[in-house]
């Protein structure tokens, strides 16, 4: 069962000082369930305002946000906060976990809002670290792993609780091409196993690569989307 | 787990949790200890008997009162026993041995105060001295006075002698001990008798008189109706009075040295403050600091409810953790102030009401605190929060 994602036109403003900033313009965009989309675009072109639409973080102005068949414009804040926590893993830009838990309680946290008991919790953690594989850093604390583990662990954590869509914003933008690298395997993985539509942010076309298709963001609006799959082929 | 989070954060700040922890617990040290004291000061207006009354000029407490009085009102129809109290002013040594004396009527005095409980020497010895006295605990301890001790006493009230600075002396024939808090256990009670005489000899300098006569009623007989009866003998002087149950007459002269407990509870009231502003000061930090850790955490499906009330909680534990430190340092503190303030706070103790009182004022502030930055968190927009550099 995997969710696909409809955006019609979608526009959302921010107004700043007076001004008003069209930061997404009437955007209609299809996304395929199970399917691995990298999206890219100039800085300030409102990469990480659409991916906040999708994940439900935040309300669009005008249009229509659909997940999985779930009209996200029909829910509040505090039904959003519960559908978040069913259907979306996300993978945040910059610092993903806090800093006073260790990586194995930082993947326990999305559980503690399922019906889950202690035990189950800690073993649906451990699995997940195993997945990105780093179980045996389980105990350690965010400041003792390195960038390219702290970003496994918020994989770890975004799916943790199953969710059929994964989110990440520039998940390798700080990390180094061996690092990146093992993240990116880690995402394909998810996608191909696990049948997991995955939307990420990205500046680096080499990361698009690892992406089935990669869609083009040009100032609010679509720029077009590229197949990877019919390209050589080689990921 | 919330609770790990809880206590993580805590101790993710050490040195900032634990100042906080500590000022709370002496803060909520002094206010107990203020508490009590504000609490045994009015002991003796509190746990007043009902059964006695006290008779003092109507004019003030300072203008003495005519010997004759006491057969006079004695007499009156509901009038049980009737004693003396005349204050004395003595001083013990050059400096600091002031303590409070007072004349009395030695066999009238034991019955009506059955409070007054001898621990050691007893009633009859005293009454068989005419130097004799009886000493509080208190006093005897703090003196290291024993039975058969002499106490010498000079007083500006009595001047003594051809000099006028002889020593009055007294010797300890009881230690008593208050066996309700009403009571101090500071004061010698010494034989009226021994002053007036000396007093008619020519021995010693002074007014005549009584300060005050203490009344007894018959049980059954209304205080009202024997106030009345007491004011109304003297109507026509040549010294007029005013009788006033002895709860009245304690809170009366209690309020003559200001009011205390108004002040020790307006003292309090700062300190409450003080806890306020320093878990305030903490949990709005915490709430800064960890703007973009709440922003994930509701990003992550927590909803704005639970992340304010997460805060409140965080508060409430920093109290919670400075009230057990706070009660204990205010036991320990109880201990140490204690000879000082018995004297005129005889009901002194750091006892259940003083805790509650304590431990009340504290979770209300400590929920208050704890709101302010909880409400904050609770408003916090995760795509915002999430812009925020961490
Ligand atoms: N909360 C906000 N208030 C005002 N402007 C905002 C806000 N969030 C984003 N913006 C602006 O919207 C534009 C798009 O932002 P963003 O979606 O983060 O772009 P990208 O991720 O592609 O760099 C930027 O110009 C940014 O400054
Ligand atoms: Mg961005």
């Amino acid at each position: 069962m995997a969710v696909a994602i409809t955006l019609r036109s979608v526009t959302k403003t921010y107004s700043r000082g007076g001004e008003t900033l069209r930061v997404l313009d009437e955007l209609d965009l299809d996304m395929d369930g199970g399917t691995f989309y990298a999206l890219m675009g100039p800085s300030g072109s409102g990469k990480t305002t659409l991916l906040n639409l999708v994940g439900g973080l935040d309300h669009c102005d005008s249009g229509l946000v659909q997940v999985g068949g779930d009209d996200l414009n029909s829910l509040s804040a505090s039904e959003l906060a519960a559908w978040r926590s069913a259907n979306v893993g996300f993978v945040f830009q910059g610092f993903n976990l806090l800093p006073v838990l260790s990586a194995r309680e930082n993947v326990e946290l999305p559980l503690l809002l399922a019906p889950l008991s202690r035990k189950q919790r800690r073993e649906q953690a451990e699995r997940a670290l195993e997945l990105v594989g780093l179980k045996d850093r389980m105990k350690h604390k965010p400041r003792e792993l390195s960038g390219g583990q702290e970003q496994r662990v918020a994989i770890a954590r975004a799916i943790a609780t199953d969710p059929q869509v994964l989110l990440a914003d520039e998940p390798t933008g700080d990390l180094d091409r061996e690092s990146a690298d093992a993240v990116l395997q880690i995402m394909q993985r998810l996608n191909r196993e696990l049948n997991k539509t995955v939307l990420m942010v990205t500046h680096d076309p080499q990361a698009a690569t690892y992406a089935d298709q990669t869609i083009h963001l040009d100032k609010g609006k679509l720029g077009g989307i590229e197949d990877n799959r019919t390209e050589a082929g080689a990921n | 787990m919330p609770w790990t989070l809880l206590f993580r954060n805590m101790i993710g700040h050490p040195v900032r949790s634990t100042l906080t922890v500590l000022s709370v617990a002496v803060a909520l040290a002094l206010l107990c200890v203020l508490d009590a004291t504000a609490r045994g000061y009015t002991a003796a207006v509190d746990l007043a008997a009902q059964n006695r009354l006290v008779v003092m000029s109507q004019v003030s407490l300072f203008v003495p009162l005519p010997l004759s009085y006491q057969s006079k009102i004695q007499q009156v129809e509901g009038v049980k026993t009737t004693t003396k109290f005349q204050w004395f002013g003595g001083e013990f040594g050059d400096r600091g041995g002031f303590f409070a004396q007072f004349g009395i009527d030695a066999e009238s005095f034991e019955s009506m105060y059955p409070e007054i409980g001898l621990v050691e020497g007893s009633f009859e010895e005293f009454r068989g001295e005419r130097t004799g006295c009886v000493i509080g605990k208190g006093l005897a301890d703090q003196f290291g006075w024993a039975i058969g001790d002499s106490v010498p006493l000079t007083t500006p009230l009595f001047p003594r002698g051809k000099s006028g600075e002889e020593a009055w002396t007294f010797v300890v024939r009881g230690i008593y001990k208050a066996l309700r808090p009403n009571f101090d256990e500071q004061t010698m009670f010494f034989h009226f008798d021994y002053l007036r005489e000396s007093l008619e000899a020519g021995a010693a300098l002074g007014p005549p008189g009584v300060g005050t006569y203490a009344i007894e009623i018959d049980s059954g007989v209304r205080a009202e109706t024997v106030m009345t009866a007491v004011d109304g003998l003297f109507e026509n002087g040549p010294q007029r009075v005013r009788t006033t149950p002895e709860a009245e007459f304690n809170r009366q002269f209690l309020s003559m040295m200001g009011n205390i407990p108004l002040l020790l509870r307006s003292i309090g009231g700062a300190v409450l403050f003080a806890i306020f502003f320093a878990v305030l000061n903490t949990m709005l930090m915490a709430g800064r600091e960890r703007t973009r850790d709440l922003g994930i955490m509701k990003a992550l499906g927590f909803k704005n409810g639970y992340i304010g009330a997460m805060l409140v909680m965080e508060s409430m534990l920093l109290i919670l953790i400075g009230s057990v430190l706070g009660i204990a340092l205010a036991h320990l503190l109880a201990g140490i102030m204690k000879p000082f303030v018995s004297g005129w706070a005889p009901g002194f103790a750091i006892d259940g009401a003083v805790l509650l009182n304590g431990l009340a004022m504290a979770a209300a502030l400590g929920l208050i605190s704890g709101l302010a930055p909880g409400l904050r968190a609770a408003k916090i927009l995760p795509v915002r929060a999430l812009r925020e550099d961490a």
